[in-house]
This record gives structure tokens, sequence and C-alpha cells, in this order.
């Protein structure tokens, strides 16, 4: 399977994040609030709009099995928190929820 | 106060699929002294070719007003709506936690040409909700004809934030007062024709941003077609 990590603005889109442009190691899996997203990342002007309309991003991650239609999957970050560690180089994103969708399913 | 924008200010980007002219920072523009106006955060004119729109994304803690200006547009979102609405009707949306949708022009033959608003919601994290509305294009004519509001009525859809979206068309030579409250906030976006706002001169596709004015006397410089928006 095939894996990528997407941040976003939520506002138009600006990408912020995209491990299938850049290489980003990342982890990501379920929290007692709901996701928790750990992402090794310098700091960069990416990442210092990400923090700033930190109440405003959209994470995808998008899953492709080949043979099969891609599954994407959004979340809801809500509140966070999103935080960036320095001396880690990591920022850290909590989401709330999360909806899975197949773009195929709709009629577009 | 009131600072007119005049229609070529706006940013144009073009896919061929869709020309979108944006009065704010969106997508690949970006302008940080130009992200919003009060609570408003979106106005995109859209034009779509036949067959086209957007694929399925997301949207959250957003209030989406769709106005369809010519053509018609089709949505669909995983709360299970489907609407089709053309000229006299209205799409919002309250994104809230979180909706996945897909807009495009259903027809095979016609432009579509709408108006899409981005509005900040008084609440964030509310439930999802999809409504369409549909109001007579005959009562546009030398009023102020509420099409969104908060507190929604018949013909008139409901909004998550405290503002109300007007339309209204004038004959050449007639004047319209709207009582603004120097505490808020107005947006005037001139769709078709030309007219003066106390005094100020909006062309096709102009928009005005108006604060700090107790009063706004429009008066129509030529037969004009516009949308005025309270704001807090």
């Amino acid at each position: 399977m095939q894996e990528t990590l997407m941040m976003k603005h939520a506002v138009g889109g600006r990408i912020f994040i995209d491990s299938s442009k850049q290489t980003v190691e990342y982890v990501w899996e379920p929290s007692e609030a709901g996701w928790k997203f750990v992402v090794n990342t310098p700091m960069n002007g990416e990442i210092e709009e990400l923090l700033r309309l930190k109440t405003e991003i959209n994470v995808f991650v998008f899953q492709q099995v080949e043979g099969q239609p891609m599954k994407k999957i959004w979340f809801y970050v809500h509140e966070g928190p999103v935080t960036y560690d320095a001396d880690q180089a990591q920022l850290t994103v909590y989401a709330r929820s999360c909806i899975e969708y197949f773009p195929g399913d709709y009629l577009s | 106060m009131i600072e007119v924008y005049p229609a070529e200010s706006r940013y144009t980007s073009d896919l061929g699929w869709l020309q979108s002219h944006l009065s704010f920072s969106f997508g690949e523009y970006y302008d940080a002294k130009n992200a919003n106006f009060s609570v408003m955060r979106v106005c995109n004119d859209d034009f779509l070719v036949p067959n086209r729109g957007f694929g399925a994304h997301p949207h959250s803690d957003m209030e989406i007003v769709s106005v369809v200006l010519s053509g018609s547009i089709r949505h669909e979102d995983n709360l299970g709506h489907v609407a089709i609405s053309s000229f006299g009707e209205v799409q919002r949306m309250s994104a809230g936690t979180g909706v996945i949708h897909t807009e495009h022009n259903p027809s095979s033959t016609e432009e579509l040409n709408l108006l899409q608003m981005w509005f900040e919601p008084h609440t964030r994290g509310l439930e999802p909700s999809y409504q369409t509305s549909r109001f007579d294009p005959d009562q546009l004519q030398g009023r102020l004809l509420p099409i969104v509001s908060q507190q929604g009525a018949e013909n008139v859809a409901s909004i998550q934030q405290d503002l109300t979206i007007y339309l209204s068309k004038l004959a050449a030579g007639e004047q319209i007062a709207f009582d603004q409250s120097s505490s808020r906030k107005t947006y005037l976006f001139v769709i078709d024709g030309a007219c003066s706002v106390n005094g100020k001169t909006l062309l096709p596709r102009d928009a005005a941003r108006v604060e700090q004015e107790s009063g706004l006397s429009i008066v129509a410089d030529q037969d004009v077609f516009f949308m005025l928006i309270d704001l807090p």
C-alpha cells in the first residue's frame, strides 16, 4: 500500500506538507482524543505558516492499494493541539475525528 | 469609510474548466492583508464549463453560501444531500465538524456562474448541515431582498452567523437606503450594471467594503443588480 500524508490550509488549499513531493518521516496513530500525527521536519516557511493557521488546517492520509480505488481519510483538527518541538524538529498534530471517503463514490 | 475594490483588482485563476475571480486570499493567491472582511473569508466569482466541477473534498467550521447567477450547480455530500440549483436558488452548507462534498456543473451545454462565499461561523464544532432555499426573482426589483440570514425564514436560508445577505435590482435613477449601523460592516458587490454608494461609483463586479458609516444611499446609475451583505 502506498500512503501519502498531506497538510493543507482549509481556505483554498495551500499545501504545507505533502509526503508525495518531499521526503517526510511521519507516524500517525489513534490517541485518547482522536488521532495523533508526528512529523519529523525542520522549521521552514511552510511549517511557520501551518502553525500560524493551525486552527484552519486540513490533514489528509491517502491510501492506495494496487488495483483498488484510492481511499482518502480527512481529519478534523478543530483545536488540535498543534505544536512544534524545535529541539526534536517535530511537528505534532492532534485531530479530533475523521471521515473516510472514496472520491469515485461521488459524481464529479 | 467606503473602500472600492474594482473588478480588475481581483485575482484571476484559470484552470481551463474553471475561471475564478477571487476577492480574498484563496488557494494560490495569498495576501495576508486581504484574507477577510469581518467574518467574510471568501468571495469567489466562479465560471465552470459544462460537465465539470470540484471533486470530493472536505470542509469544516465554515458557513458556505453559493448563489447561482446563471446555469446550474449540482451538490452532493456525505450526509446524503443531492441538489441541483439554478438562478433564484441558494445553497447553504454549515460545514461544522466536517462535510465531504462535490460541486459540479451538470449541464452539457450551459456555463455555470456562481458566487461562492465563505463565512466564519459564530461557533466552531457545530453539527454539519445543508440547506437549499428559493427566492422569487420578481421580488428583487426596488428592494433589498434577504436571501440568507441568521434566523432564516420562508425563502431565506439560515446561517450560523450574525449576517444577512440581500440581493436587489434597481432601475436606472432609482435609489434605496440601507440603514447601516456604524458598528456593523457592509460588503456590496455589483453583479451587473452600475450604482453609486454614498457617491462612490461601482461598476460590474466591483465591490465596496464599508465600515464606520451610518447609513448607505445606493443610487442606480444604470439598471443595476447587486448583492449587499450586512456583517458584524
